[in-house]
């Protein structure tokens, strides 16, 4: 488990958003290689659908709605897994290799070995993992079997724009930049493993400006937990302490002097 | 409310009785067992913990048990002492003041009722802690039924009351063990030494030897 990232090896998606045209291409071969079931949706009076990502669907198209002058316009965004080199997922799964890294840098996941507590649900910056009807985790790894065969993800194969590139993430970033392109992602969270051209601010795209890991999260893995251990070792050792130097509070035996026997 | 049976001849006293023995070792045994089955869900360091209940899924399984008999176990034991436990008299404030003469190898003495403040200080936290536990553990057993914001909230939460929760129990145990000699009497079989009542809870021993006479 390589729980840290190697920067200059790591795989990731570019996604430029001005070249996605919404055809969700990557939405059906995502459910098509890994073999998920249709969601039963409703018409919501929009073409975005579905309206979330669930559990069998890790990858989607949101459509942003634009009205300039009565015309509509939309932005379309890849909504998914960012892998993100410090992962929100990863630092609070208690069970050790349910969510792991690989030596690509992509936060994949074990099913045998989740258990179904759900705290990377609570973690996770994006709001991406979910769980289905067998209650394990599940989300984007990358298509993990495909690129460990030398394939790209379904859902870049799938897309006729290359509005999603996959590749060494480092190159994808070099050549989004020689084309000018503001970044999404580059460095927030040590880094996400999917970095998005976008075509206006982040807060549009109901992205966070300045991603991070939850402060609640943070301040309960990072600081209640080392305290809490200290505060245990603490509370004994005053305890011993108070033992060896103030002592118990003897009572004086038989101080009537009776000793009349009990029972 | 039946106070001890004080046999004249005798140099003991009862401090609990055994229905109070009986639920405060339920309190404990639940106690102990949502610690050990919430160590490895606390950090990936204890996960070792896990294979006590056969893996991490068990574990929380045996949690979620355990932590229904605590909260309704704690709560009860609460309000069966919530008299004696949260009011504070003048006899009080002086111990308070003088921390009830832990800090000092110097006699002190106080007129100190059923219990301490100490131990009514302690028993309010764990009640209060009893409930805030028991209502982030339902977020946190429901997680997608609730807004995330409350999750992650319950989510700390807990922890931070778990960690004061295990301190106080650690002061308690010592406390009642080898800080106190002649204490744990009172949770085994129900009884103290009358020379003990005298010196920890004189007040109580007033009240409880006049009231059976």
């Amino acid at each position: 488990m390589a729980e840290t990232i190697n920067q200059a090896t790591r795989k990731g998606f570019l996604v430029d958003t001005s070249r996605c045209i919404g055809c969700r291409s990557c939405q059906v071969a995502c459910k098509q290689w890994n073999k998920l079931e249709a969601d039963k949706t409703s018409n919501k009076g929009t073409f975005e659908n579905p309206r979330d990502l669930t559990p069998a669907l890790y990858n989607r198209i949101k459509f942003i709605e634009k009205e300039t002058s009565g015309a509509i316009s939309w932005l379309f965004f890849n909504e998914r897994c960012m892998h993100c080199g410090d992962a929100g997922c990863m630092k609070v799964c208690p069970s050790p290799g349910a969510l792991y890294r690989t030596n690509d840098g992509i936060v994949a996941y074990n099913k045998d070995k989740c258990i179904s507590c759900k705290y990377c649900v609570s973690a996770c910056p994006f709001n991406i993992p979910r769980y289905g009807t067998d209650d394990k985790v599940c989300k984007c790894n990358l298509c993990l079997d495909r690129i460990s065969g030398g394939m790209v993800p379904a859902c870049a194969k799938a897309c006729p724009t290359e509005t999603l590139k996959y590749g060494k993430r480092s190159d994808l970033i070099a050549k989004a930049k020689g084309a000018k392109k503001a970044l999404y992602g580059e460095s927030d969270l040590n880094g996400l493993g999917v970095v998005y051209a976008l075509e206006g601010p982040p807060e549009q795209y109901g992205l966070p400006e300045n991603p991070s890991i939850p402060l609640s999260i943070f301040l309960w893995k990072d600081v209640i937990k080392p305290l809490g251990i200290l505060g245990f070792w603490g509370s004994i050792g005053a305890m011993l302490l108070h033992y060896v130097t103030i002592g118990p509070k003897n009572i004086e035996d038989d101080e009537e002097g009776k000793g009349g026997g009990h029972e | 409310m039946k106070k001890g049976k004080v046999a004249a001849m005798s140099n003991y006293i009862e401090r609990f009785s055994t229905s109070e023995r009986v639920l405060h070792w339920i309190v404990t045994a639940s106690f102990f067992t949502l610690l050990l089955s919430g160590l490895g869900l606390y950090s990936r360091l204890f996960t070792g913990y896990f294979t006590f209940f056969g893996g991490g899924q068990n574990a929380i399984l045996v949690h979620k048990i355990g932590g229904v008999i605590f909260f309704f176990s704690s709560l009860y034991m609460y309000f069966n002492h919530k008299k004696d436990v949260s009011t504070f008299d003048e006899d009080d404030k002086e111990w308070v003041t003088k921390q009830g003469g832990y800090l000092s190898r110097d006699e002190a003495h106080f007129n100190i009722g059923k219990y301490n403040p100490g131990q009514k200080l302690f028993a309010l936290y764990v009640a209060a802690a009893t409930v805030v536990l028991g209502i982030t553990g339902v977020f946190i057993w429901m997680p997608v039924l609730f807004p995330r914001w409350i999750v992650q909230l319950s989510l700390l939460t807990h922890g931070l009351i778990f960690v004061g929760s295990i301190m106080f129990v650690i002061v308690h145990v010592y406390l009642a063990t080898i800080g106190n000699p002649g204490t744990i009497g009172s949770m085994l079989y129900g009884d103290v030494k009358k020379n003990w009542a005298k010196k920890h809870h004189p007040k109580w021993y007033k009240e409880s030897t006049t009231e059976n006479h």
